[in-house]
């Protein structure tokens, strides 16, 4: 296997998280206050991010994709403030900032969790009625040509 | 015997069965000794009222005779009760019976009219007896029939001084009611039924122990039994223990002496008879059989010379069998007869059967008692474990052991197979027609060859015998020597509930329409079915009537056509589609009172429709095969459809989030 494309037991690119790494870095460095900000608000998806053993986090992603979501109104408050530190504190002590970024998260763990429960479900669904179906028109044969349940022709039936 | 017109009970001419729609018969007029030994009844012919008719009733095991029949009608022969007519007609015991048509015999049998008179002087003889005979013998010489009915009973006269009229011979097999007295030894012997048509030169010899009765004014030997009278004419010669110390006059001596010869060929011709007296000149030396000093004792009783000891063999066959295996028949025709060459012949038979099976081998003891029977006796007939027949007799004994249905039948049947008639032929030099004996023994086992002796024997018999009833019991009451016939017989059976019950054919129905119709086809057909399912067999049912019924148009049969439509409901299991069997079924019932049974076989046994049918089963199951791969898959699928599922909800969170972070996006930039 090529250097380049070895991967991390969770199947995560290890040049990509050290890409990701270093863009975190940078943003940091550049707006610490933007990156604060977002730390408090998406710290429910950066968690999942660490804790999220699946190929691809697809928990994570959800979880971040919803606390990116309900982050846009606070970022945007804050480039309004100035992208200050304090500007930032402020915004995090809200509760009810905080509360709805993470409840964003926690829609977004939510919907992640449950939606691979109803598409089962649905898929199950969809086997029983094709099952239904194929028994009652092998019931039709059956009684149509008078089979026997093994579904073998009677010896006499034998053309 | 004349039974006038006023002595005939009126016509109900309303629901009058006639036969062949022309005569009536008058069962409650019967007439006691006309019909030479077979009950006959006054009858009339309606058209031309004629009444100077007897009818002539058959009995089942002896068919009439279809050769003499066919061959007489029309024919006019002076001196002989010709036959007019013959068909099934009312039995005076209900149902139905075959009759013979012939004239009224003319007055009382010679038997009647000797009865209580003295014998007949030698002029009456030649002149009231044997010229007409004689002249009636020639006719039929001519048109290859022979009488083989010939006795006084069954001779008629009109009175002392008219020449007499031959009775009616053609309701029985030929010979079949002689007495013992009357028939040649050799034709004595036979069953009754299997003595065959014979030649002329059995109608002399017959007519000669006639004359010989009328001269001695009673029957010779009447006394003894059947064998005594054949024993004594084998070792004595016909003419010497008939005539016994009888005083004869020289001319009748002379005649009679060459028509009661042993061997047919030494018999005047009936044409010679006309002339007396070259018949008289022409005199045939024959020497009487070589008397032993010592007899061979076979079976309780005595053989002098190799003609009685043939006698014996071939009416004690297991134990004659055994004497000719241990030398003691050929010791014996050595040293007491000095017949070496019979002995040598003999000898070269026993040496054969030794060849051909164990001890225990009864076919060819048979064979054995066949050929050294034909080896001492030339002049017998073919014998077969106890029965002797001769080979024209075959078919009435068979029609005969077919209605006694006993053990007979089989002993006959392996006489047709071991081709005992084509050994016989062999051993008989230029006696016979080796070629045309071989030829009928063939043909005899080419009909006989079945699937099962049953319908092998009954096709054979029916074959032999033209105007044989079919003996099925579904026709029981009527007689039906016709195929067409048996469809009209078949609509009669169907009304009755407990035939109704059975199927509409039965081995004697099929082997009987396959005969008279020559639809050995369908024999085959129907035999093979019968060891096959029932469906296939209602169809060969219903192939054989179905070909009857396009032969015979006979107009709509309802009750046939309810009763086949009954059994033939089993063969709509031959169609596996429930959908179209329950259509089939209510058009077979629609069928079924139609009266016609060839649109019920076109609706059943359609080629193409049948195809169909099993090629749409063939698809059910292909079909039903994929529903069950499919099932199974769908049964082991749940770890697949656990990922699927799994893929794609995570793939639904992530483009649901994703969705919402655009539109909040989207919404942002807006303003």
């Amino acid at each position: 296997m090529p250097k380049s494309a070895r991967r991390l037991d969770n199947g995560h690119p290890r040049s990509l998280l050290w890409a990701e790494g270093a863009l975190c870095g940078v943003a940091a460095a550049l707006s610490p206050p933007t990156a604060l900000l977002l730390a408090g608000l998406l710290a429910p998806g950066l968690v999942s991010l660490a804790l999220d053993g699946l190929p691809g986090k697809p928990v994570a992603r959800a979880v971040l994709l919803a606390g990116v979501t309900a982050s846009i109104a606070s970022l945007r408050q804050l480039w309004l403030d100035g992208t200050s530190l304090d500007a930032a504190l402020n915004l995090l002590e809200d509760p009810l900032r905080l509360g709805t970024a993470w409840a964003a998260g926690a829609t977004g763990w939510l919907i992640s969790e449950l939606a691979p429960i109803i598409a089962r479900l649905l898929l199950d669904a969809r086997s029983l009625i094709r099952a239904k179906e194929l028994r009652a028109e092998r019931e039709r044969l059956q009684a149509e040509w008078n089979l026997p349940a093994s579904g073998q022709p009677p010896p006499s039936a034998t053309p | 015997m004349g039974t006038s017109l006023g002595a005939f009970p009126p016509s109900s001419a309303a629901g009058v069965k006639l036969l062949n729609g022309q005569y009536e018969i008058m069962t409650a007029v019967p007439l006691p000794g006309a019909g030479g030994g077979l009950p006959a009844f006054a009858a009339r012919h309606q058209p031309s009222g004629r009444a100077d008719l007897m009818a002539v009733r058959a009995s089942p095991g002896a068919p009439p005779r279809a050769n003499a029949l066919a061959r007489l009608e029309g024919e006019v022969i002076p001196g002989l009760l010709i036959p007019l007519a013959h068909g099934s007609g009312p039995a005076p015991e209900g149902g139905e019976t075959y009759y013979v048509i012939c004239p009224e015999p003319p007055g009382p049998s010679l038997a009647a009219l000797t009865a209580n008179s003295s014998p007949w002087s030698e002029a009456e003889i030649l002149q009231y007896v044997l010229r007409p005979a004689a002249h009636v013998l020639e006719a039929l010489k001519s048109r290859g029939l022979t009488h083989r009915a010939i006795r006084p009973d069954n001779i008629f006269s009109a009175g002392t001084k008219n020449p007499v009229v031959l009775g009616c011979a053609w309701a029985a097999p030929p010979a079949s009611l002689q007495p013992a007295v009357f028939e040649p030894p050799y034709t004595a012997m036979c069953a009754p039924a299997g003595r065959g048509d014979g030649s002329i030169a059995d109608d002399v010899y017959a007519l000669g122990v006639t004359l010989l009765t009328l001269a001695l004014g009673r029957t010779p030997l009447a006394e003894r039994d059947a064998e005594t009278v054949i024993l004594t004419k084998l070792s004595h010669g016909g003419f010497e223990a008939l005539t016994a110390d009888a005083e004869l006059p020289p001319l009748l001596a002379d005649l009679l002496r060459s028509m009661l010869a042993e061997d047919p060929a030494h018999r005047p011709s009936p044409g010679l008879l006309l002339d007396i007296t070259t018949a008289r000149s022409r005199r045939v030396t024959t020497r009487p059989p070589r008397r032993a000093q010592r007899p061979l004792a076979l079976n309780g009783a005595s053989a002098w010379d190799a003609r009685s000891l043939a006698y014996q063999i071939a009416t004690h066959p297991e134990q004659g069998a055994r004497m000719l295996r241990n030398g003691a028949v050929t010791d014996w025709i050595r040293r007491e007869l000095g017949a070496n060459q019979v002995a040598s012949t003999l000898e070269e038979l026993v040496r054969w059967r030794a060849r051909e099976g164990g001890p225990e081998d009864r076919r060819a003891d048979s064979i054995l008692v066949l050929r050294a029977v034909a080896v001492l006796d030339p002049l017998a007939p073919p014998s077969w474990r106890g029965i002797s027949l001769w080979p024209d007799g075959v078919g009435p004994a068979l029609a005969a052991a077919m209605a006694k249905g006993n053990e007979e039948l089989t002993e006959l049947r392996d006489f047709i197979i071991s081709h005992a008639i084509a050994l016989w032929a062999a051993q008989q030099g230029n006696r016979v027609d080796g070629g045309t004996l071989r030829q009928q023994a063939q043909q005899m086992e080419l009909w006989l060859r079945a699937r099962d002796g049953e319908t092998g024997l009954a096709r054979l018999t029916y074959a032999l015998n033209p105007l044989l009833p079919c003996a099925s019991p579904l026709l029981a009451g009527r007689w039906v020597v016709s195929p067409a016939e048996v469809l009209k017989a078949l609509e009669a059976a169907a009304a009755q509930p407990e035939l109704r019950r059975l199927a509409p054919m039965d081995t004697h129905l099929a082997a009987f329409i396959a005969v008279r119709q020559e639809l050995q086809f369908y024999l085959d057909v129907w035999e093979a079915a019968r060891a096959g399912p029932p469906e296939r067999l209602v169809l060969a049912e219903l192939n054989l009537l179905v070909a009857l019924e396009a032969r015979h148009n006979l107009g709509p049969l309802p009750q046939l056509s309810a009763w086949v439509a009954e059994r033939a409901k089993a063969a709509l299991e031959l169609w596996h589609s429930r959908s179209r069997r329950a259509a089939l079924e209510q058009q077979l019932q629609a069928l079924a009172t139609g009266g016609r049974l060839q649109p019920i076989l076109a609706l059943l046994d359609d080629p193409t429709a049948l195809q169909a049918d099993a090629e749409g089963l063939q698809n059910a199951l292909a079909r039903i095969g994929e529903i069950d791969a499919e099932l199974a898959q769908i049964a082991a699928g749940s770890t697949e459809r656990a990922a699927l599922a799994e893929r794609i909800g995570r793939e639904f969170a992530a483009g649901a989030t994703l969705a919402a972070l655009t539109a909040t996006l989207v919404a942002a930039a807006l303003g």
